[in-house]
């Protein structure tokens, strides 16, 4: 085709491109932009409780935010909380994936109900787990005690490390099951004459993983553990519904001061402030894995 | 021709519209309260359908809201313009919402309802500074102690009138297997409560000096936080977690000796309890004082609408709830927890006349006697300051317990600690 | 490929626990819900009920609008779903399948709208809400469900748009269709089952949502479930029969919806699978 005639040709395809994009954009612009630029100039006013008026003031929350503890000990709560679900959900939901990618009896309805935990609300799963945690009535309590690990019912979310460790194992246990079927339907797009050739090539088990499953399931779990690192760092309602940041602050990860500091705090330019950071941290690091690590993402 | 059409339609347009005018629409009337237990929204639905009908130029409606969101709510409600007309309400967010200039003075109202119900002066005192009085007292609430008489005379034990023989009685259950005295150590309202309860005891009630600066950091108050510690051992091992649902549970079950609660009849009941087995008395004091006091709590009604028709309205309804014939039954939507704030309301039928307030007559009476030595953190004085709003809201007062039962603080450091966190939260 | 009885066993051991972990505590609030009051107290837990009764359910369904709350739930995501398949659709094919200026750094962008907090955008979007007077509509809920379903559900699609193969469409735009035509007539069914997946997805995201229907809407007659049943337990007292009655009466619909459509939400993610 002649150079102007594809140019003309390119030209149609972009404005068709950018008619089908344009309501995505409106649309996240409206309900993303928007609010992260009316932070910005909450974080730059003195507001306290919301509604109230409020004069601009620079840099200063943001001096007194960075400068205090609490935030960086926010910080690395979150840090920890981030790095804690990401082991566990994706090793529980790796072993999960290679479990159902078997034809092996019972797997195929094992497909369906391993979401369960994914589809009810969280206020289910904050109710589960209040009562089977609790020493009136729950069941894990006197589970473990007819077991012989514990000889007395534990406080779960008594102690800094086992509310920690409960909220994470909890939260796991309610995201890992969605995560495995996004990994199995990565896995199942693996051609199967890859295995078959490398068995006849006396490959073992663990060998066809790592060679073939690994590296070609890396960019599924590549896009699934930067989105879900970034899932994981914002989540609230569960921590807030279950351990409300205690006790005494153990579990007070950076959502927790954020939403303390606004509707609790009343100190809402300072939490807007705070939010700012958090998104601009979690942007830039999301960035930083992209352009390093970022396999292919051109090839379509 | 013209003219006559014209002229006729102009006159049937007028006619209607007068017409209109005279059966004006009904004020709408939006409520927020925070009872959402359905029995209690129930109730409520009862005594709004009751006004609604006997007042029909008022229609009154019903949001109820959640403790939690509440205090978020509210003022984006109010920011946005989509404000309730009335909000019930507890001291501190009373300050909360003040602050927003949300609210304007009732105190020609409650002048009114002073002379035909009289209230009872505890109840109106969280309301009343600043020159006005900013909400109209509902309900009373107040802690108390509660425990089973039969386990108590198995274990061979007289209820608790001091912290050293609360102390023993705990050590003494506990050793029979319960929980000796259930108290929660949660970032909590509850265990703001009850932490305050025991504060009282020990002459520790005051937060505030005469000049506004914070005197959090006292002696007493180290005492007090010291007691709850060595008390707590005898605690439920998740009590960290707590709300008043878990510690009434607990209670109901059997597995714990003593619990610190509004009230207990209610549930007690619903499980098949014995009147006669239920024993309440008031919050044990410390050693050295002579008689016990308790945290209270007035609940109240804020009218935050500005238009005068609906503020008319609101204060027909609220008049409505505290007439005799029908402030029992808004009390009793959970029997047994609310207490009259006003004097012909604690003599009302339509209270004592409560299946469940014939039932548990005696302790009912005990817990309005116990709440009539009741006071409430930050509004304790005549002036209240702005700042208990955020001190509240922030369970400063529950936080620095958890500094000591769960971060393993002295109570001496954790108070200091507590009064630096009241200071900033006054900022 | 056989498998040794060694590695059989191991999947046999793993498949139970899996089921163990992600069923048996449905199976304790489930059994337990209809048990009395005092059993599910009791010290000593049961496996199997030994008692029977409805009246938890029977106290949940009559002093609350639990029906409504559950026609809401369904309307906000059945409309969240549809505009979310939509836009998702619709951008997917543009991202995927299109060129034109900026196209991967639109995409990278617009993955990244998880790295906001949801404080970030809860109270400017309340006031934005306000100010269209949307406060206690639950066309707002559709709003903030779909923003948080799209981006990921444009990810999805990228692997069913790789299972078509270029000639098609290349076949089809030679033979002289416009793009739009060769977007519905061809690439859409050949991803319908793709399409539903996304579309469950966006259907469960909508579904399980609590804080900003806790915060838009004030009226019980607009709740959704999550918020309804958080409102029904409340914090005063712990009536574990109720709240149990309530917990199971929230799973079973999406569990029975599930049982019904679950398998296409599996299918559809592979059906792009060579295999």
């Amino acid at each position: 085709m002649p150079r102007r005639l594809q140019r003309r040709a390119a030209r149609r395809e972009a404005v068709f491109a950018w008619t089908l994009v344009a309501p995505v954009i409106l649309w996240l612009g409206a309900t993303l932009v928007y609010p992260l630029v009316s932070s910005l100039t909450l974080s730059v006013e003195n507001v306290r409780i919301i509604g109230s008026a409020g004069r601009f003031v620079g840099l200063d929350n943001y001096l007194s935010i960075l400068s205090a503890s609490a935030f960086w000990l926010a910080l690395a709560r979150s840090v920890v909380w981030v790095v804690g679900n990401a082991a566990i959900q994706t090793v529980l939901a790796m072993v999960s994936a290679l479990i159902l990618e078997q034809t092996f009896p019972g797997v195929r309805v094992a497909r369906t109900w391993i979401v369960v935990t994914w589809i009810v609300p969280t206020i289910v799963i904050v109710i589960v787990w209040r009562w089977l945690l609790s020493t009136s009535g729950g069941m894990i309590n006197p589970l473990l005690i007819a077991l012989g690990l514990i000889s007395q019912p534990v406080g779960f979310f008594s102690s800094a490390t086992s509310a920690m460790t409960s909220l994470m194992l909890i939260n796991s246990w309610r995201w890992f099951p969605f995560i495995a079927v996004m990994l199995l339907a990565g896995l199942q797009r693996i051609p199967n004459d890859l295995y078959e050739a490398a068995a006849i090539d006396g490959a073992s088990r663990f060998a066809r993983f790592r060679r073939i499953t690994l590296p070609l399931l890396q960019p599924t779990l590549f896009v699934l553990t930067v989105i879900g690192t970034l899932l994981s760092f914002n989540v609230f309602d569960i921590v807030w519904l279950l351990t409300g940041g205690g006790p005494a602050d153990a579990t007070t990860t950076l959502p927790i001061l954020i939403y303390r500091t606004a509707f609790k705090g009343y100190r809402l330019s300072e939490a807007a402030a705070m939010s700012v950071v958090a998104t601009v941290l979690l942007m830039g690091l999301a960035l930083l894995a992209v352009r390093t690590l970022a396999p292919g993402e051109e090839d379509r | 021709m013209l003219r006559r059409t014209l002229l006729t339609a102009g006159a049937v347009a007028l006619a209607l519209f007068a017409a209109g005018a005279a059966q004006a629409d009904p004020v709408q009337i939006r409520l927020w309260h925070m009872e959402q237990p359905p029995q209690r929204v129930a109730r409520v639905q009862q005594l709004i359908d009751e006004f609604n009908k006997a007042n029909p130029d008022v229609v009154v409606k019903q949001e109820p809201q959640n403790w939690g969101e509440v205090y978020a709510k509210a003022p984006a409600a109010i920011a946005a313009g989509n404000a309730p007309d009335i909000l019930f309400a507890i001291p501190d967010f009373t300050t909360v919402i003040k602050g927003l200039g949300a609210l304007d003075s009732v105190k020609d109202f409650t002048d009114k309802l002073d002379k035909e119900h009289h209230f009872i002066p505890a109840t109106l005192r969280p309301y009343a500074y600043d020159g006005g009085v900013w909400a109209v007292p509902l309900y009373n609430m107040a802690i108390s102690t509660w425990y089973r008489k039969s386990v108590f005379a198995k274990a061979g034990l007289t209820p608790p009138q001091t912290w050293s023989e609360w102390k023993h009685d705990a050590e003494v259950l506990s050793k029979a297997g319960l929980y000796g005295a259930g108290l929660p150590a949660n970032k909590h309202l509850y265990t703001d409560q009850t932490v305050y309860a025991v504060l009282v005891n020990d002459g520790a009630a005051e937060l505030f000096n005469d000049d506004g600066s914070l005197r959090f950091n006292n002696p007493k108050t180290v005492e007090a936080y010291s007691f709850y510690k060595d008390l707590y051992k005898s605690s439920a091992p998740d009590a960290t977690n707590w709300t008043w649902g878990e510690a009434e549970a607990c209670f109901d079950s059997g597995k714990c000796g003593t619990v610190l609660q509004f009230t207990v009849i209610s549930t007690y009941n619903a499980q098949g309890g014995d009147p006669a087995d239920l024993g309440v008395v008031a919050v044990p004091h410390a050693d050295g004082l002579k008689e016990s006091n308790t945290i209270s709590y007035s609940n109240a009604a804020m009218i935050l609408a500005k238009d005068p028709a609906k503020r008319q309205a609101a204060e027909k309804f609220i008049s409505f709830i505290l007439e005799p014939t029908n402030y029992g039954r808004f009390l009793n939507m959970e029997p047994g927890l609310f207490l009259p704030v006003t004097e012909d309301g604690a003599k009302a039928a339509s209270f004592w006349n409560d299946p469940l307030a014939v039932k548990y007559k005696a302790q009912i009476e005990t817990m309005i006697a116990n709440s009539e030595h009741g006071m409430l953190f930050g509004f304790t004085k005549d002036k209240v300051m702005s700042s208990i709003g955020a001190i509240s809201a922030q369970n400063v007062i529950a936080e620095t317990l958890q500094r000591i039962v769960t971060g393993g603080a002295s109570p001496a450091d954790a108070v200091a600690a507590g009064q630096k966190e009241m200071e900033a939260a006054a900022k | 490929m056989r498998r040794s009885p060694g590695v059989n066993l191991a999947l046999a051991i793993g498949l139970a626990f899996l089921a163990i972990i992600a069923l048996l505590p449905f199976w304790w609030v489930i059994s337990s819900s209809i048990k009395a009051t005092n059993e599910i107290v009791s010290t000593t837990p049961t496996m199997v009920p030994h008692s029977f009764t409805l009246e938890h359910f029977a106290k949940l369904l009559t002093s609350s609008d639990y029906p409504r709350f559950l026609l809401n739930s369904l309307a906000v995501s059945a409309a969240s779903m549809a505009v979310t398949v939509v836009l998702a659709v619709l951008s997917g094919y543009a991202f995927f399948r299109l060129r034109f200026a900026g196209r991967d750094f639109l995409y990278r962008a617009i993955l990244l709208a998880y790295a906001f907090p949801a404080i970030v955008v809860l109270v400017p979007l309340y006031g934005m809400m306000s100010a269209v007077r949307l406060i206690d509509n639950l066309f707002a809920l559709v709003v903030i469900n779909v923003t948080f379903a799209v981006p990921f559900a444009i990810w999805m699609m990228r692997a069913f748009l790789a299972a078509v193969p270029l000639e098609i469409e290349e076949a089809a735009r030679l033979d002289g269709a416009s793009r739009l035509t060769i977007l519905r007539r061809i690439i859409v069914p050949l991803i319908a089952p793709g399409i539903a997946s996304v579309g469950i997805f966006a259907f469960i995201s909508s579904w399980t949502e609590y804080l900003f229907a806790s915060v838009l809407i004030q009226s019980d007659a607009n709740k959704t479930i999550p918020v309804g049943l958080a409102g029904i337990i409340g914090q005063y007292q712990v009536d574990w029969g109720l709240m149990l009655a309530g917990a199971t009466i929230t799973t079973l619909p999406v569990v029975v919806l599930f049982f019904f459509i679950g398998r296409y939400f599996v299918a559809g993610l592979t059906a792009g699978a060579i295999k």
